[in-house]
């Protein structure tokens, strides 16, 4: 834990107001804190954007013209800033950012129902028996974000791993335990209010007072010497939630990066005044603070019924200036390079159009776009067959996924975690890195 | 259990003069596709059975006759040879012989090609087997329907699926087999010896069926219990017992599944391999909707004194002791009256004590104090608000599906038969066939919240029942005996019950029912409960009535241990069966008889939930301290020690209300209003939200969140409305210095406040060093607010223990 030490009498709240530059506290300095800038620039970071119910790639990022008209739908292939790449005409901002990302358009795992198909893409293992879909977390298997907390932590004060605007069950450590669980941001970056909840010590508390309360709490708490607290799993994460949570009260970058007033109005209206926008805003602040990995996990792409009016409409107009102001903003701030972007919903969705004019669920191929952390951008992975039923060529699964995000962030995918049973059970369950991306 | 008992003492024992021997003694393969799989064990002269299959290596004596394929022995050619074993230097011989002829209709699609259907996953519901099928090809749900997927192989495709001229040119086998472009890849290659069953079927003609032997009447595992040490492996083999009789192994086309993985974990092949955790565990085995378990017993190896004995009349704790014995866990002893006390206040009435009952408690000598406790505390209104709050979550106590009014009136009519101790079956029959007014029965709303047969169906089986039926709307139960037909036979109650507008009022009937009706097969299926014979014709009139006798009747098993489940979850933290909603033959009771003797107890008492909460906490096990004991720190399901609970949200507020002084302040409820007794699931409040509260969208007791999240634990460190009650200037540590108690007093009030019990002397020393430094009236209550701050944050008040 870190122990700052601060003027007496000073209300934590005007430390932090004072900014970092006019603070006694050596870990403040200015020679530590350009350190931290740079080991910043050379760990990479993963930002998982989840479009919760599936997003519909045959008509957005893998369209059939040709495809007869029950399954080929409304929208219009457009050209895109990389000869060759066409995609639907409703994303004309990412058609121009195409060079900086890629689409596997031959991705596929054969699995159609919410619950298990989001497992398997935020943790890249198929739920076995047993799974339960309705828990908050789930519990079966750790999120790729926890993967990442245990494997390339974040500078400490600020938490490796954030859930905006909240999160999803699947988002959990599982067997990672609660070191590895996320932060969850539970307010909705959008509303003009929008505060973590609860980050700092109510404004009365002192610095000193809150170094008091600390050891008292560590005096009193009799059910860590007489076992309670190691013989009881609940118990045991909320001891580990309590010392992360001092790590972060006491973390200026951790404050400043939740503030999201603090960035231009011109930038915050770029990325779209809603909340996929200003999430994707929120995640490169977080990123650029050393967080490590942000889920964000946008909902409802689940479109049964009128998929065209509501992609066109609702959906492809926000995600369109989102995604699009992401990559920008990240090239611009030369954070790309160290900064993987992940874009997928947990399936497609079925080629034939149903009665409802709508899609339903499709597993068996659909696309994944990402770009950025060293893999090339303006590359197609693959392609599906004419009618977009299944893959034509190099089908990838989301184990290749989990290999691939491994392998862009430095770490090992084939790392063996101990279960807390003894279980050696390894990060990624065999998958290969997809190779043209690299 | 005693033999267990017995072989366990011989686990610690030395081994010498172990007996060597493979299981089969001899291999006669009688059918195309039959294997054997080879097991090596090892017996002690006490008993002691160890698997040393991995030890071995074998070959076949004439690789022409028989080959070796994952550890288990296939024919090839006619004719006799031996396996021959080497295990640590010992030579062993294992007769094999092969001869198919005498069963030339021995392979059919039921019995041999359905199951590779279902290993090799093709019907899983992702592929083949979803409503739609997949490029053409469709196949039932995990191959719960072989007649329609023998027509789909076999006539459907023009007939080019299977070519009998020429079988390894079938479309079916060029597929499977990834010889011609295959979605799911070479499934089943030509090196699996499945692919020579699939060969072999074609080339005797691709019978359907045999009906002297087609129907597997059900499966086999063996072993079916051991006794096994931490870090150890145990092969299962997976018999099929056909319609003649005969023994069918089916071990490779079965699929397993562990219940505590911890515990014993289990691969694809059916090798269970233990951890170092003392307990049991439950391994599901299904093939062709056919489910048997296997138990392992593990117990754990150390010096173990056999706990106390418990007379019959003490039938509880002589239940939990002798597993306890049997696994060589020790128990903790029992509570000091300061536990006892707290933990029945929070699970009779959901809230702390305060101070002064507490004292009053403590200074009580007479030895039957704590039954008096728990009467006293079951007459307490709040036990009614308490028990309406769990309900109301179970039964959906939904505004924004009722509206306010109706959302109330269905509160108050749950908290009354709390109240008055109304038996669990009659609040079970008068939801059930509830009718009428809802205004003046509200007792009907939850037919307002769901409306649409099924879910009505399936809501109040996993409600009242504890079975899940859900996935047989659309698919046999991959892990329990529930078809189709008996969703649609519990469905069918339902599908004459409609809510009427009749003027401003809603009104409620049963009108005639009408059949389910198969999709598939367009069959009716006429109402009938779960586990009951097919009924010829649909009853008469509101069928509901039927449903709602059975349901509470003695011919129902369910209903009264689902009862006493969920009784026995709320005092213990989980269930005898867990999840407590989710009964099933392969989800077994962790100890069924004592499941079945307080399932008999609420139907002997006439369901009287009062009598079954004093039966359960008399007991020791309810008793028992939560401290661990060495042995016994890592044992979590035989209830050796009582295990922490994490407070429901409602019961957390208003613990924080009480021991602060300050009462919560609901909007639109009266002034004192506690926040167990809020009936509105949606009334905002980020305390209640942010600790899990459900907002009551599901009947699944699992909507209630219990696992900690840091945003909880942040809001009781840093939360603004939780300082402003610690230093409220009508609040208790106001009061205290406002009154005329010593330092002394003040202190034990807070202690017995927030953990139930006097400080001891370091909690003294700490409260008097704390308030020492203290130089003026302030910086004094500050002390003491910094004092309660670190009590309200420590595991001894968060959890209830």
């Amino acid at each position: 834990m870190n122990n700052k030490s601060y003027c007496d009498g000073k209300t934590r709240r005007d430390v932090l107001r004072l900014g970092v530059a006019g603070v006694l506290g050596h870990s403040f300095s200015l020679p530590n804190l350009l350190a931290y800038d740079q080991s910043s620039k050379s760990q990479k970071s993963l930002i998982y954007v989840f479009l919760h119910g599936g997003l519909s790639t045959i008509d957005t990022f893998d369209m059939k013209p040709d495809a007869p008209a029950e399954y080929r739908g409304e929208f219009k292939q457009g050209d895109t800033a990389v000869p060759g790449i066409r995609i639907c005409d409703q994303l004309p901002s990412i058609s121009k950012q195409m060079g900086k990302l890629s689409l596997i358009r031959s991705f596929r795992h054969n699995n159609s129902d919410h619950g298990p198909a989001d497992h398997y893409m935020l943790t890249g293992y198929f739920p076995q028996a047993g799974f339960n879909g309705g828990l908050t977390p789930n519990n079966h298997r750790p999120s790729i974000g926890s993967i990442i907390s245990k494997l390339a932590p974040a500078n400490q004060g600020v938490p490796p791993y954030v859930c905006v605007p909240k999160m999803h069950s699947s988002c959990g450590p599982a067997y990672l335990g609660p070191t590895a669980s996320p932060f969850v941001v539970e307010s909705d970056p959008n509303s003009p209010s929008f505060q973590v909840p609860d980050l700092s010590p109510p404004i009365e508390i002192r610095a000193d007072r809150l170094d008091s309360r600390k050891h008292i709490l560590e005096r009193l708490d009799r059910f860590r010497a007489t076992g309670e607290m190691k013989a009881n799993q609940g118990a045991k994460s909320v001891s580990t939630f309590q010392q992360k949570a001092f790590d972060l009260m006491t973390s200026p970058e951790t404050r400043s990066a939740f503030q999201l007033q603090k960035e231009k109005d011109s930038i915050r209206d770029e990325y779209g005044r809603n909340t996929l926008g200003q999430s994707c805003l929120l995640a490169r602040r977080l990123v650029e603070s050393g967080v490590r990995c942000v889920t964000i996990d946008h909902s409802n792409w689940d479109t049964h019924d009128n998929n065209f009016t509501t992609l066109k409409q609702d959906l492809l107009p926000i995600f369109d200036r989102s995604i699009a102001s992401l990559f920008k903003d990240l090239s611009e701030r030369g954070m790309l390079e160290n900064t993987l972007v992940v874009v997928t919903g947990e399936f497609g969705r079925t080629p034939k159009i149903n009665k409802n004019a709508g899609r339903d669920h499709w597993g068996p191929v659909f696309t994944v776009a990402l770009g950025g952390g060293g893999i090339k951008g303006g590359v197609v992975v693959g392609k599906s067959d004419a009618k977009a039923e299944k893959p034509a060529s190099d089908p990838y699964g989301p184990e290749d996924l989990f290999a691939t995000i491994c392998h862009a962030m430095g770490m090992n995918p084939e790392h063996e975690f101990i279960t807390p049973d003894g279980r050696p059970i390894m990060a990624v369950n065999q998958g290969r890195k997809i190779d043209p991306l690299f | 259990m005693l033999s267990a008992l017995c072989l366990l003492m011989v686990l610690l024992t030395s081994q010498q003069g172990d007996v060597v021997y493979p299981i089969p003694e001899a291999i006669s393969l009688t059918t195309t596709g039959s294997y054997a799989t080879l097991i090596v064990e090892s017996k002690s002269a006490a008993g002691l059975i160890t698997d040393l299959t991995d030890e071995v290596s074998a070959r076949i004596e004439n690789p022409e006759i028989a080959t070796l394929f994952q550890g288990r022995v296939y024919g090839k050619k006619i004719g006799t040879t031996r396996l021959l074993i080497d295990v640590k230097g010992k030579q062993l011989a294992v007769p094999v012989s092969y001869n198919p002829i005498a069963n030339p209709l021995a392979t059919t699609f039921y019995n041999d090609i359905e199951p590779i259907l279902a290993r090799h996953q093709c019907n899983s519901s992702g592929c083949h087997g979803k409503a739609e099928g997949q490029n053409g090809f469709r196949l039932s749900v995990f191959g719960s329907d072989p007649d329609f997927d023998f027509e789909s192989i076999f006539l459907d495709g023009r007939g080019r699926r299977v070519m009998p001229e020429s079988p390894a040119n079938s479309l079916f086998v060029r597929k499977m087999s990834g010889k011609i472009s295959h979605g799911g890849g070479a499934r089943i290659p030509d090196n699996n010896p499945d692919y020579q069953t699939v060969i072999d079927w074609i080339t005797e003609g691709a019978l359907k069926k045999n009906d002297a032997i087609s129907d597997v009447v059900g499966i086999e595992v063996q072993p079916p219990l051991r006794v096994l040490k931490g870090g150890a492996k145990q092969r299962l083999t997976v018999f099929a017992i056909l319609k003649d009789g005969t023994r069918k192994e089916v071990t490779a086309h079965s699929r397993f599944f562990s219940n505590h993985e911890a515990l014993a974990a289990v691969d694809i092949h059916g090798i269970v391999s233990t951890n170092e955790i003392p307990g049991e565990a439950v391994i599901l085995v299904t093939y062709r909707n056919k489910t048997a378990v296997f138990r392992a017993i593990l117990p754990a190896v150390h010096q173990y004194t056999a706990g106390k004995r418990y007379a019959d009349e003490n039938w509880i704790d002589r239940l939990i002791q002798t597993k306890l014995d049997t696994l060589r866990i020790p128990a903790s002893p029992l509570s000091k009256d300061e536990e006892f006390a707290r933990r029945v206040f929070l699970d009779i009435v959901g809230t702390l004590p305060d101070s002064s009952e507490l004292k009053a408690f403590l200074a009580d000598t007479n030895s039957d104090k704590r039954s008096k406790l728990v009467e006293e505390l079951l007459n307490r209104p709040s036990y009614s608000d308490y028990s309406a709050l769990v309900w109301s979550d179970l039964l959906r106590v939904d505004r924004q599906a009722l509206g306010a009014k109706q959302a109330y009136a269905y509160y108050r009519w749950l908290k009354n038969s709390f109240s008055e101790n109304k038996p669990l079956d009659k609040l079970a029959f008068e939801i059930l066939s509830a009718q009428g007014y809802l205004d003046e029965h509200p007792e009907g709303s939850f037919y307002k919240v769901v409306k649409s047969p099924g879910e009505l169906s399936s809501s109040f089986a996993q409600i009242f029942l504890g079975v899940r039926i859900a996935c047989a709307e659309c698919h046999h139960h991959p892990f329990d005996k529930w078809t189709q037909a008996d969703y649609l036979g519990m469905q069918s109650f339902f599908t004459g019950v409609r809510l009427k507008n009749i003027g401003k009022k809603e009104i409620l009937v049963g009108d005639n029912t009408s059949p389910g009706s198969n999709p598939r097969y367009k069959e009716k299926v006429f109402a009938h409960a779960l586990g009951q014979p097919l009924p010829e014709v649909q009853p008469k009139g509101d069928a509901r009535q039927l449903f709602a006798q059975w349901v509470v009747s003695p011919e129902n098993q369910w209903f009264a241990r689902n009862a006493a489940n969920r009784v026995w979850a709320h005092l213990f933290g989980h269930g005898l069966v867990e999840p407590i909603d989710d009964f099933r033959d392969t989800n077994p009771a962790s100890h069924p008889e004592l499941l079945v003797k307080l399932a008999n107890h609420l139907i002997q008492n006439k369901y009287d939930v009062k009598a079954l909460i004093k039966l359960i906490t008399a007991s020791e096990t309810y008793q028992r301290s939560s401290t661990p004991v060495p042995g016994n720190e890592s044992d979590e399901w035989n209830y050796s020690r009582f295990l922490l609970k994490s407070m429901p949200a409602e019961v957390l507020f208003d613990a924080i209300s009480q021991t602060t002084g300050v009462p919560g302040d609901f909007v639109g409820y009266p002034v004192g209003t506690r926040a167990i007794q809020l009936w509105d699931s949606r009334y905002q409040d980020y305390f209640l939200k942010v600790h899990g509260r459900p907002l009551r969208v599901s009947s699944c007791s699992c909507e209630r969140q219990k696992e900690p999240g840091i945003a909880q634990v942040l809001h009781e460190l840093n939360s603004p409305e939780l300082h402003r009650k610690l230093s409220h200037e009508q609040g208790k540590i106001a009061r205290l210095i406002a009154g005329k108690s010593s330092q002394k007093e003040i202190i034990d009030e807070l202690f017995l406040s927030y953990f139930s019990r006097y400080p001891n002397k370091s909690e003294l020393d700490l409260a008097a060093e704390l308030l020492a430094k203290a130089k003026d009236a302030t910086s004094k209550r500050e002390a003491l607010e910094d004092l309660a701050w670190g009590m309200m944050n420590s595991l001894e008040f968060l959890f209830n223990h």
